[in-house]
């Protein structure tokens, strides 16, 4: 690693500690109607990190993020009623309810390619949104159900209020990131490399892609299950309309003008587009016109170009570009 | 055994006059998949365009069944291109995934166009073709699904006649085996990849005036259409053109056997995961990308 590739992950870092303490430093001074807004960016923030385990990491494009996180939420609400009290316990179940889920999705398509593996995501989407409306019994239908249950940790006590929920969210992110950095430099985070640089010589390099892909695939949806599970007790309501493809469709546009396998660039993406695009909402649905161009744009123009360079990217390839 | 019978005839009746759409909506997903080895996720809302397209042609004047056949024809070829040039024509040499995701920036925008241009009311494009209702044996075809088989195999069988006999054809077959052998023969892929989007856009206009009678023109329906095209090519297996329609038709008809079976309401979840199902199944050699 030659000086200038240390300076740039030393730069990194800094700016990366310095994100963060700024956003911890909003949540202490913010009025609690105005940390709602940024507690919402936080929450696709880090469905915008699991989307980047999942594309970012190993390649594959997953229009799924919306159903993982939807599947947590529901899980959550519907499992705090059973067993109170237990959030720790049902936070396992759900992340590893979504872990198992796009594991097994993720693994068996991994030798037919990324387009198979994104439409089966497509279907998972929609399944998900069909199965909540059809038992409406359970999950209340198009209305959706109240979570009246909050979230209780061990040795705090039941969580209620904006700021400590903003903080879930916060410690949520960092731990995002934290495990991505981690993942990125590792063994493992090569791995991920070398299959999406070139499947073929990975695969000849001794590396098990479907296994390492599907890890991949599998953290992306548990860190998914999470967001949702935070989201469902903090606005204390479960819907599908909150978790349908539209979510999924919304941390793949930030994603890729953030710049996959990157970690400031997307999520400074969602900080200052997402405020932005809020501008457009007198189009109403027609705002996915918008949507659309800027992802065409970004695909063409943005630095999804620089990354799939392979021989470009090897010289930083320890995990420098943040 | 009358209700046995009387359940038949509707399975066949509704199975077919969907599963025509889904054939043709396969046809056109295997084309671009075949010669380009790109899945298009933007196949539904060449679609819904192309209906929509056809919706204001019908307010405007009068259309007899060859022009509305002609403009379908023109308005699916017109969409495919731009298509292509707006998606794979930009990124040739792009990163597949790329090109995937760009396919899928067209779906979000044209869904954006349809809006903006039609609004959200959903639209009920009248039938074009004067077909009467079939009665065949014990079977009975509704003038809506007469029309809709009559296009779907007419479009299948020119289809297979041009690939197997026309020069063009025959360049897509040749680029979708092996497309730097066919370069060196002096066909070019590029222009192979833009007619296989042309034609993947007719199927699709053929598709719309089948499917507009039956269930009405939606913004929000080019997803769910082309998922369900992606369900029939994948059953049919993206290697004959009857082979992929016959997906198509069986697709139509179990989800017809399952909505009277069952409920209504889990008609989409069955057939998404038989999606699931058969590419869990399928063998790695048939999807794989064949590297040039």
């Amino acid at each position: 690693m030659n000086s200038v590739a240390v300076s740039t992950q030393i730069s990194a870092r800094a700016a990366g500690t310095s994100l963060f303490a700024m956003l911890a430093l909003l949540g202490f001074i913010l009025p609690n109607y105005e940390l709602l807004a940024v507690s919402q960016h936080l929450f696709l923030a880090i469905n915008v990190m699991a989307l980047n385990f999942c594309l970012g990491l190993g390649g594959q494009v997953s229009l799924a993020q919306g159903a993982f996180c939807g599947l947590g939420a529901y899980i959550s609400a519907l499992l705090h009623p059973v067993m109170p009290g237990a959030s720790l316990a049902i936070a396992v179940a759900a992340s590893g309810a979504a872990f198992a889920l796009a594991a097994a999705v993720s693994r068996p398509l991994e030798k037919l390619g990324e387009g198979f593996l994104a439409m089966a995501t497509l279907a998972v989407t929609l399944i998900f949104t069909n199965l909540i409306l059809s038992f409406e019994s359970i999950t209340g239908g198009t209305a959706g159900m109240m979570v009246d249950l909050k979230l209780s940790l061990p040795f705090i006590g039941p969580i209620s209020g904006d700021k400590p929920y903003y903080f879930l969210f916060l410690g949520l992110l960092l731990a995002s990131v934290l495990v991505f950095a981690r993942i990125r430099a590792s063994r493992l985070g090569r791995a991920l490399l070398a299959c999406h640089d070139d499947p073929e010589a990975a695969s000849a390099c001794g590396v098990h892609r479907a296994a390492v892909r599907s890890l991949a695939f599998g953290l992306g949806g548990a860190l998914s299950a999470l967001a949702g599970m935070l989201q469902a007790h903090y606005s204390g309501f479960v819907s599908p309309g909150q978790y349908s493809l539209e979510l999924s469709l919304k941390a793949l546009l930030f994603l890729v003008i953030g710049g996959p396998g990157r970690i400031l660039g997307p999520i400074a993406a969602v900080l200052i587009l997402e405020t932005a695009l809020s501008k457009i909402h007198f189009l109403g649905e027609a705002r996915v016109l918008v949507h659309g161009l800027l992802l065409a744009l970004a695909l063409l123009l943005g630095p999804v170009r620089s990354f799939h360079t392979g021989r470009a990217r090897f010289t930083n390839a320890a995990g420098t570009d943040t | 055994m009358a209700s046995l019978t009387a359940y038949a005839v509707q399975t066949v009746n509704s199975g077919l006059a969907l599963g025509s759409v889904y054939g043709l909506m396969a046809l056109g997903f295997s084309l671009i998949y075949n010669s380009s080895r790109l899945i298009n996720f933007a196949q539904g809302e060449l679609l819904l365009l192309c209906g929509l397209t056809l919706y204001s042609l019908t307010q405007a004047i009068q259309v007899n069944p060859a022009f509305a056949l002609a403009a379908a024809g023109a308005c699916g070829y017109f969409a495919g291109f731009i298509m292509y040039s707006s998606t794979l024509g930009l990124s040739f040499r792009a990163n597949p995934l790329r090109q995937l995701m760009l396919t899928v920036a067209a779906s979000l925008t044209w869904q954006g166009v349809a809006i903006l241009v039609w609004g959200k009311k959903p639209l009920l494009l009248p039938r074009l073709l004067p077909i009467p209702a079939v009665t065949v044996g014990p079977f009975y075809l509704s003038a809506d699904t007469a029309a809709s088989l009559a296009m779907a195999l007419a479009a299948a069988g020119l289809l297979s006649l041009f690939l197997a006999k026309t020069r063009y054809g025959r360049a897509i077959r040749a680029v979708s085996m092996n497309s730097l052998a066919a370069r060196l023969q002096g066909v070019s892929p590029t222009n192979a990849h833009a007619l296989s989007f042309a034609l993947a856009g007719v199927t699709a206009a053929l598709g719309s005036m089948a499917v507009g009678p039956q269930t009405m023109l939606r913004y929000d329906m080019g997803l769910g259409l082309g998922l369900k095209g992606f369900v029939a090519a994948s059953l049919g297996g993206y290697d004959s053109v009857w082979k992929v329609f016959a997906g198509g038709v069986i697709l139509g008809l179990v989800e017809a056997a399952l909505v009277l079976t069952f409920s209504a309401e889990l008609k989409e979840t069955l057939s998404y995961a038989l999606l699931i199902g058969l590419l869990l199944l399928a063998k790695s050699d048939r999807a794989r990308p064949v590297k040039a």
